[in-house]
């Protein structure tokens, strides 16, 4: 299916990189960088799911 | 909640199916200097325990603070026993992890 060639692995640093986001305690849409969570000095966990409403 | 329309970010980490269009379940725990110390990728329909992502967290913000200790096998919580890794722990890791 996907060869683990080119992305990132453990142990790898990550490049910056931001996406758009909705922030239900503001009502309203943001963004998120890497950056941004490296300035707070704070650890970030990355949760990627398939899509909305599956049975998991 | 972000959004990654395009899949570039799915694709950076490795989990973008390109068969389906979809994001596996995918758990990168990152260090506020960006680097990944975790990963774990599970395929659909298996859920992830937050139980076990919540302790690798704090085992990282714990190992963060101690740099000369390592967590063992079943480690839980801040308070568990920790290992001092050295030459003279060498094949005794089983003796110093079942002390009583």
């Amino acid at each position: 299916m996907n060869e683990q060639c080119c992305c990132l692995s453990v142990g790898s640093t990550v490049p910056d990189f931001k996406v758009e986001t909705y922030e239900p305690a503001r009502g309203g849409f943001g963004e998120f960088s890497l950056g941004s969570l490296k300035k707070k000095k704070r650890w970030g966990v990355l949760f990627f799911y398939p899509a909305d409403f599956t049975f998991v | 909640m972000g959004s990654d329309p395009t899949g570039a970010v799915s694709r950076m980490f490795g989990v973008y199916d390109e068969a389906t269009g979809l994001a596996l379940r995918g758990t990168f725990i990152i260090s506020p200097d960006g680097k990944i110390f975790n990963a774990e990728v599970n395929f659909y329909n298996l859920g992830r325990s937050i139980e076990e992502i919540l302790r690798k967290v704090k085992a990282n913000v714990y190992l963060a603070e101690h740099g000369d200790e390592a967590c063992p096998v079943n480690w839980k919580r801040s308070g568990d026993l920790t290992l001092k890794p050295s030459a003279k722990l060498v094949g005794k890791v089983y003796e110093a992890t079942h002390k009583k």
